[in-house]
């Protein structure tokens, strides 16, 4: 049972200047395992504050990220899964799920975690499932103003894996689930 | 002088209080117990020639008392005689155990005197004096497996993480068909959650976050299980044999934080535990070995049954507090010795509370090594009145035993000696005073 907190595009302090506070109040040290960030936190503050959450902290570089030294592209194993993780403003057209497939059987995973078009999306595609937490602080995108507020929990035991989207409607804090299973025998999500 | 029968310190207005001792005494001794020849020196002591209680004055006592327990420490080689009342004891006890229903009177005569060790004899006898199996011979492995089972069950209840729970579920939904799966490309399909279950949820009602709040009783228990009984290789070391041990012990404990949420888990529940796994994972029955575990949980229950109220700190003050026991153990010493008690309440100013509380709420195991703990319990468990009423006689005979250093020692000198208590004393001996004391009237009248 590992809980892989899943949150990026916070652009911080630019566009936004913290999260929501209902999101903080849930935020708390020793639940969770693993954070991954899709990238442009974009300061060091913030980084800081995700690392008291969790020490175990992977990032990847967003196009308005002030630290330089994240990589572009990273891929870990948890469970019986293998993650990969990008901003996404690297794969054009941006969004594009065919683009994002290229990406995942570039990198070898079974679930990859990409960023940067600030909207929640879950799609099983071609063998993959590709995530997009959206924007944890709801800040706007190059393509949209509309935005909630969203970030991703997914609770990894062993072949099965639940994920846990909450999003900010209205001001009150929805979340929802979304199961599924891998087979063992192929790379694919059942 | 050495021809002296051992005697002990009575208050005179008291010997004809307890007259109506004097045959449980001599009963005792018919069970097994070998009278034997007082030899010039040690052996001579341990038994008493009679069951009586004399008054005499203090000085005498206080000699024979200190002569005895330098002998203590000097003991001589257990004699033949011992080692054949030993075997008789055990074939007693095997008649009466075979017996389809069992005298159960009988059985707490014979094990107030120790229980040999060996031929899970301990681990069946202390099954039934705790009332886990009845006293029909033919009842026993229905009950046995009926309780393992509840305890099967209840361990699946309330031992599985929030996952599995869910993944459990989401199991049943798919056998019956409600549930589309995730099969085809596409969106990925959401289902909305039922109210606050999912990890990050604060609630308290939500599975998660119970989950959450009992990790940190988990994370103590692990730490205390480290440190029991470091120098046995059953408990302490990364062996797969202790690690399964530990976690066995880590189920029970979780188990009864969980199922009495309002002591939750104390630290030295593990080594009031540890006694009760020890002795039924070596039974030599296997069967009776493999489930330990189950049996454990609870004899453990029913160990605490009487004393659960000690460990609650609201009950502190009330009358089936801890602070009421302690006090009952004061007037017990009063009764039984003033000079002393008067010794410790007042000159010395050392309460009751200082050092008995760990004596109490632990059931002494931490006062005494390990193997001297089963002797004890056997006769702490095989009381009629039951375990707190012998456990308080205990404390006091402790107390009765080091009388000699204590009413030489100040606050400092007496309250180390009390916190550490010394391994001279000889256990018999010590068990023999306590059960020759005389009874704490502030409960129940001996019906003269």
């Amino acid at each position: 049972m590992v809980l892989v907190l899943a949150l990026g595009d916070l652009h911080i302090p630019h566009r936004a200047p913290d999260l929501p506070a209902k999101f903080k109040s849930m935020l708390v040290p020793g639940k969770i395992q693993h954070i991954i960030c899709t990238g442009n936190l974009c300061v060091k503050e913030i980084h800081d504050y995700l690392k008291t959450l969790c020490p175990d902290l992977h990032i990847t570089r967003g196009e308005y990220d002030e630290e330089t030294r994240y990589p572009e592209t990273k891929t870990l194993t948890i469970g019986q899964f293998k993650l990969g993780l990008c901003h996404g403003h690297q794969v054009i057209p941006w969004g594009d799920l065919d683009s994002l497939a290229m990406l995942q059987r570039q990198l070898d995973v079974d679930i990859l975690v990409t960023g940067h078009t600030h909207q929640f999306t879950a799609y099983k595609h071609e063998g993959g499932v590709v995530i997009n937490p959206g924007s944890a602080t709801g800040a706007y995108s190059s393509i949209t103003y509309d935005v909630n507020p969203s970030f991703v929990l997914m609770d990894i035991d062993g072949l099965r894996v639940v994920v846990y989207v909450y999003e900010l409607i209205d001001g009150e804090v929805k979340v929802d689930k979304i199961d599924f299973k891998k087979t063992s025998t192929s790379h694919s999500a059942h | 002088m050495l021809k002296d029968k051992p005697r002990r310190v009575f208050p005179d207005s008291l010997g004809s209080f307890v007259t109506g001792f004097d045959e449980i005494g001599a009963s005792e001794l018919e069970s097994g117990e070998e009278l034997e020849p007082i030899q010039p020196g040690t052996l001579g002591f341990y038994r008493e020639s009679d069951g009586g209680e004399k008054a005499i004055n203090d000085e005498e006592g206080q000699n024979i008392r200190q002569r005895r327990q330098n002998k203590d420490s000097s003991v001589a080689p257990v004699s033949v005689l011992k080692s054949i009342s030993v075997d008789e004891k055990r074939s007693d006890l095997e008649f009466e155990l075979s017996r389809r229903e069992i005298n159960l009177e009988k059985l707490q005569r014979i094990a107030t005197t120790g229980i040999p060790d060996g031929g899970g004899l301990r681990a069946t006898l202390w099954k039934l004096l705790l009332g886990y199996l009845p006293p029909s011979h033919d009842l026993w492995e229905k009950q046995l497996k009926e309780n393992r089972q509840k305890y099967a069950k209840i361990k699946e209840e309330l031992l599985l993480n929030p996952s599995e729970h869910i993944w459990k579920e989401y199991e049943e939904l798919r056998s019956t068909k409600q549930h589309e799966d995730n099969d085809d490309d596409g969106p990925l399909k959401r289902h909305g959650i039922s109210h606050e279950d999912h990890p990050l949820s604060l609630g308290k009602a939500s599975l998660w976050g119970q989950y959450f709040q009992h990790t940190e009783i988990v994370e103590q228990i692990d730490r205390d299980l480290q440190r029991t009984h470091p120098d046995m290789p059953f408990f302490s070391g990364q062996s797969s044999f202790s690690r399964k041990n530990r976690e066995a012990m880590k189920n029970i404990l979780l188990l009864f934080a969980k199922l009495n949420p309002a002591i939750c888990y104390v630290q030295g529940m593990n080594e009031v535990l540890a006694p009760i796994f020890y002795v039924f994972s070596t039974d030599v029955d296997k069967q009776n070995a493999a489930n330990a575990e189950a049996d454990s949980f609870s004899c453990f229950v029913l160990i605490l049954g009487d004393s659960v109220d000690h460990f609650c700190q609201h009950l502190d003050n009330s009358s089936s507090g801890i602070l009421a026991t302690l006090s009952r153990l004061s007037d017990l010493l009063k009764v039984n010795d003033e000079q002393l008690w008067h010794h410790l309440e007042f000159t010395t100013k050392v309460k009751p509370q200082f050092y008995a509380f760990r004596w109490i709420t632990l059931l002494l195991t931490q006062e005494f090594k390990f193997h001297s703990i089963f002797r004890i319990w056997d006769t702490l468990l095989s009381n009629t009145f039951g375990v707190q009423d012998m456990l308080l006689r205990i404390c006091c005979a402790m107390l009765l035993c080091v009388k000699s250093r204590l009413l030489n020692g100040d606050f400092m000198a007496n309250l180390m000696l009390l916190q550490h208590y010394p391994d001279d004393i000889n256990i018999e001996y010590l068990l023999q005073v306590a059960q020759d004391i005389s009874p704490d009237t502030s409960c129940y009248f001996l019906s003269l």
